[in-house]
């Protein structure tokens, strides 16, 4: 009898082992393809027909991984995770790397697209001769709101200190965007290394946290769209990607003047596809593939001959093209040098805040 | 005398691999933990080279303390909160009878079979300024329709104690049923109250299992990373968050050392306590056992 | 004698808690919306979804090849473990060796993870499934060595003492009697140990590298970046996966007594 029981034991043991091997045999067999582009960048990046396309094109296959924060990013790299063949960090970011030797030197040889490239962007990026860098994308930190919930919504940063909207409204957890909001909504440099100027924007942020519910980077998506959150500090293709979902979401640039970010192309050292790596660059630069990746991130590619392919309404959108004015008082991030600790530090303080 | 080295060659024989494992994977690293907090830091995110104690200095900020202050505080309600729940459970679940102890005991282990990530998450769900909780606690006039339930220090508490209450329930239980109930008849014979009977006598009966169940709550709340990370709020921040900010963001890694240490020396100091105290007569694995 | 009601509403209660996120999850993926505000009709276009997403079964494949082989090498460290912490339990080293396997087991994961990351770093290790797969051995292990100790104390050491002095070898010993008697325990701290590795989080965000995106790092990000219909129909099936295994093991167990 004892023995019988053991059986079954042993039977049900063997069972759920098969049962196991049998799935990792199941899914190990999804064919593998002989070369594999590594790339590590921010979520649903990358139009996903337009991956396909290159992938069928070049007979690889590109695998993702997400980072939700530049210094998440430059983390994981610094602490010596290889292996990737293409980052997407923003610009200031891409020249932290590359003062570190980080990244490879671009073979323009292989970048034949390039001279599609706005030459208004490169005039005023860090890395004008792209040794290194590629532009991808152009982000416009914005202003979301829902129409028929926030009342008399003016496109100003002051909107974070509107009382009656405590508790519904997100700001960026994001050092360098909610601070430099802080920043410009008193009309300093988001680059600012005066102390006394960023002590008063640390004023700004830690009246405007009474207001807000959370700093957070990526839920205020689905946060505004479904009604969780009423205002929300976020980046422009984010927001226009939601529209697209809940038409009461509404986004408009603070007439002080925003964050501009551009995010680049890059190719770390240690790439182990780096032809294919260029191969990727060039085809994201190719105008009708730059227009088609546009159309659906709603980021701006700048990439000059891509332009007219754009819908008319992305190429009227001033979330897209910034207005002039506006345009003239925004600025770009750049890295801070020595002055990086005194932001760590406000920002410390702002967490540590009543 | 050959019996008695042939015996401890097999004793070392047998404990060499996992001592070998866990001194080259647990041992070291947390004395790494210890030698990075005190060198110092370049802004690259990297380690310069010498010595410094300018990272255990920082820890006095005023900024590290309102962290620490929130940290122990939302770790001890939240035990407090799983103790008071979980002690009248294992007082029913250990008298109940016993076809209904293993429906009972299944349904208190399934949802925590389940992913930890996907548990806080329904959280989320359940507590959305637009659902039903808030829009019934917002007609019946408990809440404003503006506020929202999430986002701060009590939805972190909520979720810690619904995430650790069958870590409480286990071990209380197990203690439980060893418990001789007829000790509460005798009390209440003479002349107990009920209450009375139920803190004098069944309390300090499972002493054991209460302590396995506070040390199974307190210490994993203290690291908490990934609840506050989700539903706290601007102020939510705990010490493990602070870890983890100071890792992936601040790119200082010596930085996040120190912040460990604290959080290693505050771990180690209950349970250093709770070891002597219990020793090994009292098995901790009793949680494991009823799994 | 008249017993208190309180127990008895408390546990009611408390299983409410425990089950309203979870069936509001389910209920949640079959709707149509796509915002879990309101139902709007009944629909299977999440599952569907789901199965159009190349990463997330790429991550699962990840969590299954991690926690199958994480299981495997603490089910043999683990139980190694326990043995002589059982039968040697007097001698002065099994006491620091206790020390070591159940500190595992209550350290929080954030400091396992912040250390470990640390120790990689410092050796240069390409960060990747391997890296984790080391993470996930060390806390399984411990796992592993309380189950199977706990399984081990119920019987009387003197079983082996007596089958070796009647001459059976140690093949023999161990084959019949020793597996046996450690089978029940290896099972539980199997399946423990592969259920920590594969819900495991906070010490795989801090170990992974590329390419090595796991099922939970794959739900976080996707708690993130906001595709909540799809995380309630993969919880759904999760869920109908743990159903399923729970209640085999049950079988498992109850067939031993």
């Amino acid at each position: 009898m004892k023995s019988a029981k053991r059986h079954n034991l042993q039977n049900a043991l063997v069972g759920v082992m098969s049962f196991a091997l049998a799935i990792f045999v199941l899914l190990s067999g999804c064919g593998e393809s002989p070369r594999v582009l590594h790339v590590y960048t921010w979520a649903d990046y990358f139009k996903p027909a337009l991956v396909a396309r290159f992938e069928r094109e070049y007979d690889c296959r590109i695998v993702f991984d997400t980072f939700d924060s530049n210094e998440t990013m430059y983390a994981k790299i610094n602490a010596g995770a290889g292996g990737y063949d293409l980052l997407t960090p923003t610009s200031y970011m891409a020249g932290l790397m590359h003062s570190q030797d980080m990244l490879l030197k671009l073979d323009h040889a292989l970048l034949p697209n390039r001279i599609h490239i706005d030459p208004e962007y490169l005039d005023s990026a860090i890395d004008k001769a792209m040794d290194y860098s590629v532009p991808y994308m152009v982000v416009n930190t914005v202003i979301a709101w829902l129409k028929s919930r926030v009342e008399d919504f003016e496109p100003s940063w002051s909107v974070f200190d509107r009382s009656d909207l405590k508790g519904r409204m997100t700001m960026l957890n994001d050092m360098r965007e909610t601070i430099g909001a802080g920043l410009k909504f008193l009309g300093h440099s988001i680059n600012t290394k005066d102390p006394a100027e960023l002590e008063a924007a640390k004023g700004v942020v830690i009246r405007w946290k009474q207001n807000i519910a959370k700093y957070e980077n990526e839920q205020y998506k689905t946060g505004v769209a479904s009604g969780e959150f009423l205002v929300v500090h976020g980046y422009s293709g984010d927001i226009l990607q939601v529209q697209k979902e809940n038409p009461d979401v509404r986004l408009a640039v603070p007439r002080e003047g925003t964050v501009i970010s551009v995010d680049d192309l890059v190719i770390p050292r240690g790439a182990g596809e780096v032809r294919l790596a260029h191969a990727f660059i060039d085809f994201l630069h190719d105008p009708a593939v730059a227009a088609e990746n546009t159309a659906f991130l709603m980021y701006l590619c700048p990439n000059t001959d891509a332009y007219p392919l754009l819908p008319e309404a992305l190429r009227t959108n001033p979330a897209v093209f910034l207005e002039p004015g506006i345009r003239a008082r925004s600025e770009m991030i750049a890295d801070l040098g020595e002055a990086h600790a005194l932001y760590i530090k406000a920002w410390d303080e702002i967490k540590a805040a009543k | 005398m050959r019996a008695k080295r042939h015996w401890k060659i097999q004793e070392v024989l047998l404990s060499l691999p996992s001592l070998f494992w866990l001194s080259l994977f647990f041992v070291i690293p947390t004395l790494l933990v210890f030698a990075v907090a005190l060198r110092p830091a370049n802004p690259y995110g990297g380690i310069a080279p010498g010595w410094t104690w300018a990272n255990i200095r920082s820890l006095a900020s005023p900024n590290y303390l309102a962290v620490a202050w929130r940290t122990v505080w939302i770790s001890v309600l939240s035990t407090a909160v799983c103790v008071v729940l979980a002690v009248p459970i294992s007082y029913y679940l250990a008298r109940v009878s016993a076809k209904w102890k293993n429906v009972f005991l299944m349904l208190i282990i399934v949802p925590f079979w389940t992913n930890f990530l996907i548990r806080v998450f329904a959280w989320k769900v359940l507590l959305h300024p637009e659902g039903a909780i808030k829009k019934i606690l917002a007609f019946s006039g408990l809440v404003s329709p503006q506020t929202s339930l999430l986002y701060n220090a009590g939805a972190v508490v909520l979720i810690t104690v619904y995430t650790f209450l069958p870590f409480t329930i286990l071990p209380l239980y197990a203690a439980a049923e060893k418990f001789d109930f007829q000790l509460l008849e005798a009390a209440r014979d003479l002349g107990a109250k009920r209450l009375q009977a139920f803190f004098k006598i069944f309390i300090p009966g499972i002493r054991r299992g209460l302590i396995t169940a506070v040390l199974f709550v307190f210490i994993p709340a203290l690291g908490s990373y990934v609840i506050p990370d989700i539903v706290g709020g601007p102020d939510g921040e705990m010490l493990g968050n602070k870890i983890a900010q100071r890792v992936f963001v601040d790119r200082n890694l010596p930085q996040a050392a120190a912040l460990s240490v604290v959080l290693i020396l505050s771990v180690l100091a209950p349970l250093a306590a709770i070891l002597v105290l219990q020793r090994r007569r009292d098995k901790p694995a009793s949680l494991l056992e009823v799994r | 004698m008249r017993r208190s009601r309180w127990p008895f509403v408390v546990t009611m209660a408390v299983l409410l808690f425990l089950y309203l996120p979870i069936i509001i999850l389910i209920v949640n993926s079959f709707n149509a919306s796509r915002f879990e505000t309101g139902w709007q009709g009944f629909s299977l276009i999440w599952y569907e979804r789901l199965f159009q997403e190349p990463e997330i079964w790429r991550a699962a494949k990840n969590s299954l090849v991690i926690a199958a082989s994480a299981t495997a090498l603490s089910l043999i460290i683990g139980t190694t473990a326990a043995v002589a912490l059982h039968r040697f339990a007097r001698s002065r080293l099994q006491g620091v060796h206790f020390g070591l396997v159940y500190m595992p087991l209550v350290v929080p994961e954030i400091l396992m993870g912040i250390s470990l990351l640390m120790v990689f770093v410092a050796v240069g290790i390409q960060l990747g499934l391997f890296t984790i797969f080391l993470a996930h051995v060390t806390f399984c292990t411990s796992f592993v060595a309380m189950t199977v100790l706990a399984r081990l104390q119920d019987f009387d050491p003197s079983v082996i003492e007596a089958a070796r002095d009647l001459g059976a070898g140690w093949g023999t010993t161990i084959r019949r009697i020793l597996l046996p008697l450690l089978l029940p325990g290896l099972v539980a701290g199997g399946l423990l140990a592969f259920t920590l590795s594969i819900d495991d989080f906070v010490i795989t965000f801090f170990v992974a590298g590329p390419g090595s995106t796991t099922l939970p790092i794959r739900v976080y990000s996707m708690i993130k970046f906001g595709s909540p219909p799809l995380i309630n129909a993969l919880s759904t099936i999760l869920l109908v996966i743990t159903f399923a295994a729970v209640a085999i093991s049950q079988r498992v167990s109850r067939s031993r007594s």
